[in-house]
């Protein structure tokens, strides 16, 4: 959480939470929320004690005089913490206390006071306390205790982007927010002030290639104890639990510049030397959270002569970390090369403040500047010593860039001429200096490795002159529109939606079980799936290689909650080896429906679904798509041996549709028939000549009904295909209206019945005309499938 | 044959009388053929009139052909009266409960999700945009490397992308994690200008929670030309959210990040929930993520051959489950891949 206390610090920003908020979305750095924040209390003054006696009645309890600024008042006392001379917080009399304790005029022994000296938990400044709260000098008597501790005030939630992280800082943000508002931006304290007798420590870079520069310097003298209430304030305001003074000025000076500090106990260290270089085989280390990592090669270490201490910028050890008893420390501010610190973090599975900043990209400019920072509030809240003998280990340093500006390229990508005064402007507000004519020549700052190239600058500018102001055009473009495969695809969803059904989608994994359970045989290529490396489960562990075990499982979920008559289908991507660039992933349609027909009616039950009526699906897709298309029987797995048939479409095979074999229906948990369909969608989808026209003849028709007699195991699409072959031109339209089995026929045989319409274009039909064409199509007929005309 | 006309018109009187009480069809015609037909008292007058002389003819010829077109307008009118009864009752036996369900097929329905794909594609094929496909199984090239995204990029970890096994490199084949490799390939085989969307699946390595799923829905923008800006793409994205979420539709843009643009955006659209006032479907902004933009990266242009010197564009990706989610206000992601009826049925 950013403070905006602690920016203004920086920049006088307006003090309107909102605006800084609308300011902060507009740079691009997002705002998720704003919290308020006031004192847990109220009508707190801050008070000298000027005397404290004994209270007459009491032996636990005393009296405190003390001085408010506004006049002296005595209060009765139970806590043994404090000596004439304290400074401490006092609750006057109408004072609300964490908890809402309203403080009131009290008697106690026969002693009236009028307030109390309060404790940091009566004020909800910690969990719990022993004694009341003593305060440093420098809280001025008489003021307002709330204001002292910077209440109120407002923090901001905000998310910055991967490539900004400058921005990861109080300073950093507010740089940005004094450009955005046109108002200075004060420069951090960077001075360590008095130093004493140079360091002991020494430091050695091994691998200046991970590490570019290192910085260390020791601090000593100093007592570890309890940072002040503003900076634990401050630390819980951001997110950061305060530790100790020497802990918490680290995380201060980090999250105020954006420069991780890590502070070793210079005591610790073994020959006081530290050492920046690769993990070696084997090696372990025990950090800060008290689990024991085992390193890798490519981790790169703070180490001593005697070990590793640390994961160089991810997280401290635990054997060299600062103690109560710490008395000299050795601050490690460095500048560490971004994708190893992100690998390690990852590799280890750790997340740390440090890491999430280095992963992204320090200021190599910073380590000076936060170490001298660090050292002098070190010093002076831990009553220390800064020593001399800084040690700055920078053998390449990186020195500002700069990127060619064309003056039109704004522009150019913009679509609006702001003008050079504007641009070179907002540049210089952001720190970059622009010199030169055309192009320009921007030095970039180091702190914006972002910024290498032309459109980065372009978006710099942009950023700050605010996308709000830009103006809008709609252009139009020059594509060829929706493809024809995409119409097609619509076609046939709206088809398969007209017929009843649902889509579904399903996700595009499988497990080896649901491979298994579609039963296909050795060699079929479903049973081959691509397998996916790091799947997030064992069901997802492959890719699918069919549509069908998604509906399936649809199915049988909808059947669980007492809806076992559905009519799914799903559209999509089935993936198999291939020896290419990229596995072969062909698109499928497929359909599955089980149950009755439709919803419980009045009139009856409907019946069951069956295989008929997934022929009947794919006829609604056939007319969808207006093909014409051959069905034959065929036994394909996961498909009843004796309910499936093959579509062809031009002679090409692009599905098959029928039942699913009882027994693959039965391992998916269901136990009705399922009608199902399994087509090659891009074969669905390539584009079809187009139909011409015929002109419907006004002529009378001439009908007639012819019934076979024929072997059971004739399919009906044979006896049509011989009727239609042996009729002529004038046949309009040939409907099978009739199928029955036994009674005068024999075992084995069955009888259709057709119903023929003839017309001719141009004149009326005649008895004459007919008779040869029936004779035409009985003979036919039974030369080709074998049918005795009944009844002829 | 003043007694004949008497007779008649007794005759006529007689018939007027039964008629009154006919209320069957059979007895009107019955009393037709009696009074008019061949055999009645009226036909056997008129073959009587041949013995008359002239004058005396022509006056009981008149007479009696008044009480045939009496009788015939009056058997008419019965027929009549007596056919709509016969109707009404007829009509009345067959009145049936209109509210009882209806006969057909129910409907299904398309899944939500692909009519706001579609719905989508619509808006920018009518700005003149095509639609362009690619492989849901990616290279790592075409995924991140084509689109500038850098080797040690967090988006390429193990943590966040699911890699397939095929080929030597252990990651260089994925299942892509957005629909953005489509532009590589299409710039690639087309020179510009180019305006697509290609919409489709895309993958993360995400648990299915109620804001994840491993597999969710993005459509991809693309639109190069010479001359194309950040004004144009503020223009297209915000008449494409006028088209979506209606004509009162507000559209903020701000500056974000993504490897493939520079400079990028984030659109936000005010809140259809509060309309801008501040609401929980918002988080109280009054506004709502909707999409990232930017201006084609010039690396992306240098990666498929294009000279970014010559011609600029501008991409977009969009997260059509999200914009359905929003639209629809369903609550969770998973929901988009739950098969249940109940769910299914909604989307009528």
């Amino acid at each position: 959480m950013i403070s905006l206390r602690w920016l203004r610090e920086f920049a006088a920003l307006p003090d309107d939470a909102d605006e800084v908020a609308r300011a902060l979305s507009a740079l691009g750095h997002e705002v998720e929320g704003v919290r308020r924040v006031v004192a847990p209390f109220s009508g707190v003054v801050v008070a000298r004690v000027v005397e404290v006696r004994p209270h007459p009645r009491a032996d636990k309890l005393r009296l405190a005089r003390l001085d408010t600024g506004a006049g002296e008042q005595e209060v009765v006392c139970g806590a043994w913490n404090f000596e004439a001379g304290a400074i401490v917080p006092l609750s006057t009399v109408g004072a609300v206390l964490a908890g809402g304790l309203e403080v009131g005029e009290r008697e106690i022994r026969g002693v009236v006071s009028r307030g109390m000296i309060c404790s940091a938990a009566e004020l909800g400044l910690a969990e719990e306390s022993a004694g009341i709260l003593v305060l440093d000098e420098g809280y001025p008597i008489g003021a307002d205790f709330a204001s002292c501790l910077a209440f109120p005030d407002a923090l901001f939630e905000v998310t910055v982007t991967p490539n900004r992280p400058d921005a990861m800082s109080i300073f950093g943000l507010a740089r940005d927010l004094a450009a955005r508002f046109g108002v200075a931006l004060r420069a951090p304290e960077g001075e360590e002030g008095p130093t004493g007798a140079p360091t002991t420590g020494r430091a050695v870079v091994e691998d200046p290639e991970r590490c570019p520069r290192f910085t260390a310097r020791e601090v000593r003298g100093l007592t570890v104890g309890p940072s002040p209430l503003w900076m634990q304030l401050r630390l819980r305001h951001a997110g950061v639990r305060p530790i100790n003074n020497v802990v918490d000025v680290t995380n201060y000076v980090m999250l105020e510049l954006g420069q991780p500090i890590h502070a070793f106990d210079l005591d610790l260290i073994p020959a006081e030397t530290l050492v920046v270089r690769r993990a070696l085989p084997e090696e372990t280390l025990t950090t800060l959270d008290g689990v024991e990592r085992r390193l890798d090669p490519e981790d790169l270490l703070i180490a001593s002569p005697g070990g590793p201490l640390a994961l160089a910028g991810v997280m401290g050890g635990e054997s060299s970390e600062v103690r109560p008893q710490t008395s000299r420390v050795f601050l490690e501010v460095a500048h560490f090369a971004a994708a190893g610190i992100l690998l390690s973090g990852k590799r280890h599975g750790l997340r740390s403040e440090a890491g999430a900043r280095f992963e992204r990209g320090v200021d190599p400019a910073l380590p000076p500047l936060a170490s001298a920072r660090a050292a002098r509030l070190m010093a002076d809240l831990a009553g220390g010593e800064v020593a001399g003998g800084f040690i700055d280990l920078y053998p390449a340093p990186i020195e500002p860039w700069v990127v060619p500006l064309p003056r039109r390229e704004p522009g150019r990508l913009l679509g609006v001429e702001l003008g050079a005064r504007r641009i070179t402007g907002l540049l210089t507000r952001l720190g970059f200096r622009v010199t030169g004519g055309d192009p320009w020549q921007v030095t970039v700052p180091t702190y914006r490795p972002d910024v290498t190239r032309a459109a980065d600058l372009v978006e710099e500018i942009a950023r700050l002159h605010g996308y709000d102001e830009f103006p809008s055009r709609l252009p139009k473009g020059v594509g060829e529109g929706l493809p024809v495969e995409e119409q097609r695809r619509r076609r046939l969803r709206r088809a398969l939606v007209a017929a009843g059904c649902f889509e579904v989608l399903s996700f595009s994994f499988q497990g080896s079980d649901e491979v298994e359970a579609l039963g296909l045989p050795e060699g079929d290529r479903r049973r081959v799936p691509v397998r996916v490396r790091n799947p997030l489960s064992e069901e997802q562990a492959f890719l699918r290689t069919s549509l069908l075990p998604g509906l399936l499982g649809a199915l049988r979920a909808n059947a669980a909650r007492g809806r076992g008559d559905a009519a799914l289908f799903e559209m999509g991507r089935v993936f198999f080896p291939a020896a290419g660039e990229l596995p072969e992933q062909p698109s499928r349609l497929a359909f599955a429906a089980a149950g009755r027909r439709a919803e419980a009616r009045w009139e009856g039950e409907a019946p069951e679904r069956d295989a008929h009526d997934a022929v009947g699906l794919w006829e609604a897709l056939a007319a969808s798509l207006g093909v014409d298309y051959q069905l034959e029987q065929v036994v394909a797995a996961p498909f009843h041996p004796g309910r499936g048939g093959r579509v062809l479409v031009e002679g090409k095979a692009v599905g098959v549709v029928g039942e699913l074999h009882p027994a693959v229906a039965a391992r998916f948990g269901l136990t009705t028939r399922v009608a199902a369909g399994d087509f090659d969608l891009d074969a669905l989808l390539a584009p079809a000549g187009i139909r011409s026209f015929a002109v419907p003849s006004p002529y009378p028709p001439a009908v007639f009904d012819l019934a076979f007699d024929l072997a059971e195991e004739v399919p009906a699409a044979s006896l049509l295909e011989a009727v239609r072959g042996a009729a002529g031109p004038w046949l309009e339209r040939l409907e099978l209206f009739d199928l029955f089995r036994g009674g005068p026929l024999g075992e084995g045989r069955k009888s259709l019945a057709v119903r023929l319409t003839f017309r001719h274009p141009q004149r009326t039909l005649t008895d004459e005309d007919l008779v040869p064409v029936r004779a035409r199509i009985t003979d036919g007929v039974g030369a080709s499938v074998g049918g005795r005309l009944r009844g002829g | 044959m003043d007694d004949t006309l008497a007779g008649l018109l007794a005759v006529e009187a007689e018939a007027m009388r039964r008629l009154e009480g006919a209320t069957a069809a059979a007895a009107i015609e019955a009393l037709e053929r009696e009074v008019l037909g061949n055999a009645s008292a009226l036909a056997e007058a008129r073959r009587g009139l041949r013995a008359l002389p002239e004058g005396a003819r022509r006056e009981a010829g008149r007479a009696i052909n008044e009480i045939a077109a009496r009788l015939a307008e009056r058997l008419a009118e019965r027929r009549f009266l007596v056919a709509a009864a016969e109707e009404a009752s007829r009509l009345d036996a067959e009145r049936l409960d209109i509210t009882l369900p209806g006969r057909g097929v129910r409907p299904g329905a398309a899944h939500l999700v692909m009519q706001v794909l579609e719905e989508v594609t619509d808006v920018f094929v009518a700005l003149g945009y095509t639609v362009a496909d690619g492989p849901e199984v990616e290279t790592a090239f075409y995924n991140f490397d084509a689109l500038n995204t850098p080797p040690t990029h967090p988006a390429r970890l193990e943590s966040d992308t699911l890699y397939v096994v095929h080929g030597p490199d252990p990651e260089g084949v994925l299942l892509r994690t957005q629909t953005s490799p489509v532009q590589a390939r299409y710039m690639e085989q087309h020179p510009p200008p180019v305006y697509i969307v290609s919409p489709g699946r895309v993958f993360r390595r995400d648990t299915t929670d109620a804001t994840h799923t491993p597999v969710f829905h993005q459509m991809e923008g693309l639109a190069v030309d010479a001359g194309v800006t950040f004004a144009d793409l503020k223009g297209t994205l915000a008449h494409f959210a006028r088209e979506f979420f209606g004509p009162g539709q507000r559209v903020r843009f701000v500056p974000h990040f993504f490897p493939f643009t520079e400079p990028s955006a984030e659109m936000l659209t005010s809140c259809f929930s509060c309309e801008g006032g501040g609401c929980r479907v918002c988080g109280g902004s009054g506004w709502i993520e909707l999409l990232g933009c930017g201006m084609v990266d010039p690396n992306v242009f240098e990666a498929v051959g294009y000279d970014p010197a010559s011609v600029s564009g501008f991409a977009f990706g969009v997260g059509v489950d999200r914009l359905a989610m929003i639209r629809y206000g369903v609550p969770e992601l998973r929901f988009f891949f739950d098969p249940d009826l109940r769910v299914l049925e909604q989307y009528r």
